[in-house]
């Protein structure tokens, strides 16, 4: 089926065969590899995205459901060779190890800030419940989304900046 | 990686119900995706077809009727029944069970009639359901029946949902409005997990309602209790009628204990309306 897409505020137009994950058209498709595949069975969230404004699981999606949609990805959040806010929270603390969780952790927590930009550490936890990291550095994370959101003013970093 | 199979979505009710007349055997449907995607990758399975119910306009929307009550359609997410000031304010049971299902990916997805078409044994919006009393509208081309969510799971992963047949509507019934009601749900993480047990509980109009996940090869409900049924006595019924298993996840022992412990918090929690 021809799938007609709007990823990170390109338009695009391709043939997919209809059995295909949003997933595996995001990145044999188009060539956005930045989206991991895990499990490929919905337990991991390595492959999170934001469609029409939500997070899904793209290996849980078809291609041809994704038609006329509009979505996010990894790809769209440096601009011009500039990592966004969030990103620069992450390197600064520490909150990439191996990586491979990193572009869907970006994913979850920014559409997460949309709805909740003064979390709690535990609503922060809850928003990433569905994202493994499977180096374990959630402390990390927790910290790099209280950078953005300036809940960290006046707390010690751990001195690993 | 999926086999090959072709996507049909079709636009009205009544195209569906000749798509599953027609080819209904060769055909899986989806809604929410979150268990037929993963179902077809891990057991290689390929339909002829996947028939995407989502285009149904007739199958949105959340909707309250004072005679009949809660109706929720197959294309409403459990993201939709949390986002839904009138469930919060009728039926809360089933926003705490929309809360405790999977990660918010997953929810957003993920349908409350597509967990209980799954029929898994730990389906947590089939406890909330069964606790509610709610039942479900079933069309097919043949004609439209309607059958009590106790009655509609046949054994794992089975109900008694036919190769032509779509469940259209869940309903939860009007006397059950307002109605007091919580759930436990134990997990192996405090993160996203599948229900190693899990109980719902009710206490409306003087009457008390328990249904059990993980516990048996379905979902089950324990016969309606008077809502001042002394605790051992609800723990009793519970005992009649679980059948857990040991399994990789937890054994027949701790569900079984698990079971009684979440019965008596929610007893004393749960303050009837
Ligand atoms: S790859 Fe999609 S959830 Fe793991
Ligand atoms: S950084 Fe390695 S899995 Fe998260």
């Amino acid at each position: 089926m021809r799938i007609r897409v709007r990823v990170n505020g390109r338009d695009y137009q391709q043939e997919a065969p209809d059995h295909w994950t949003l997933l595996r058209f995001l990145r044999e498709g188009l060539g956005l590899t930045g989206t991991k595949e895990g499990c490929g069975a919905g337990e991991c969230g390595a492959c999170t995205i934001i469609m029409d404004g939500l997070t899904v699981n793209s290996c849980l999606v078809l291609a041809p459901e994704a038609d006329g949609t509009v979505i996010e990805t990894i790809e769209g959040e440096a601009v011009a060779g500039e990592l966004s806010p969030l990103q620069r929270a992450f390197h600064k603390h520490h909150a990439v190890q191996c990586g491979f969780c990193t572009p869907a952790m970006i994913l979850s927590i920014k559409a997460f800030l949309r709805t909740n930009p003064r979390p709690t550490v535990r609503e922060i936890q809850e928003a990433i419940e569905g994202n493994f990291c499977r180096c374990t550095g959630y402390q990390q994370i927790i910290e790099a989304v209280q950078e953005v959101t300036g809940q960290r003013e006046g707390q010690e970093e751990l001195g690993h900046a | 990686m999926l086999r090959p199979f072709f996507y049909v979505a079709p636009r009205t009710k009544a195209e569906l119900l000749g798509i599953l007349r027609d080819e209904g055997p060769g055909s899986r449907l989806l809604a929410g995706g979150t268990d037929v995607l993963a179902e077809l990758r891990v057991a290689g399975k390929a339909p002829k077809q996947v028939v995407d119910i989502k285009k149904v306009e007739a199958f949105q929307g959340i909707r309250f009727d004072p005679g009949e009550g809660l109706s929720i359609g197959p294309r409403v997410t459990c993201a939709d029944v949390l986002a839904s000031p009138l469930v919060h304010r009728e039926y809360p049971l089933l926003a705490t069970a929309a809360a405790k299902l999977g990660s918010p990916q997953l929810r957003n997805r993920a349908t409350p009639i597509g967990n209980i078409c799954t029929a898994s044994p730990c389906a947590d919006m089939a406890a909330a359901f069964l606790a509610l009393g709610a039942w479900t509208e079933i069309e097919s081309a043949r004609g439209v029946r309607r059958v009590e969510v106790k009655d509609f799971f046949v054994g794992v992963k089975q109900t008694v949902v036919e190769p032509d047949e779509v469940v259209t509507r869940v309903v939860v019934p009007a006397e059950m409005a307002g109605a007091a009601g919580d759930m436990e749900k134990l997990k192996r993480i405090r993160g996203h997990d599948l229900a190693l047990a899990s109980v719902a509980l009710v206490k409306h109009g003087g009457k008390l309602h328990v249904a059990i996940g993980s516990c048996a090869p379905t979902p089950v409900v324990l016969p309606v209790l008077p809502v001042d049924a002394p605790v051992d006595e609800v723990k009793a019924e519970a005992l009649k009628v679980i059948r857990p298993i040991d399994d990789v996840r937890a054994s027949a022992e701790y569900r079984t204990f698990m079971v009684q412990v979440f019965i008596e918090r929610l007893m004393a929690r749960v303050e009837p309306q």
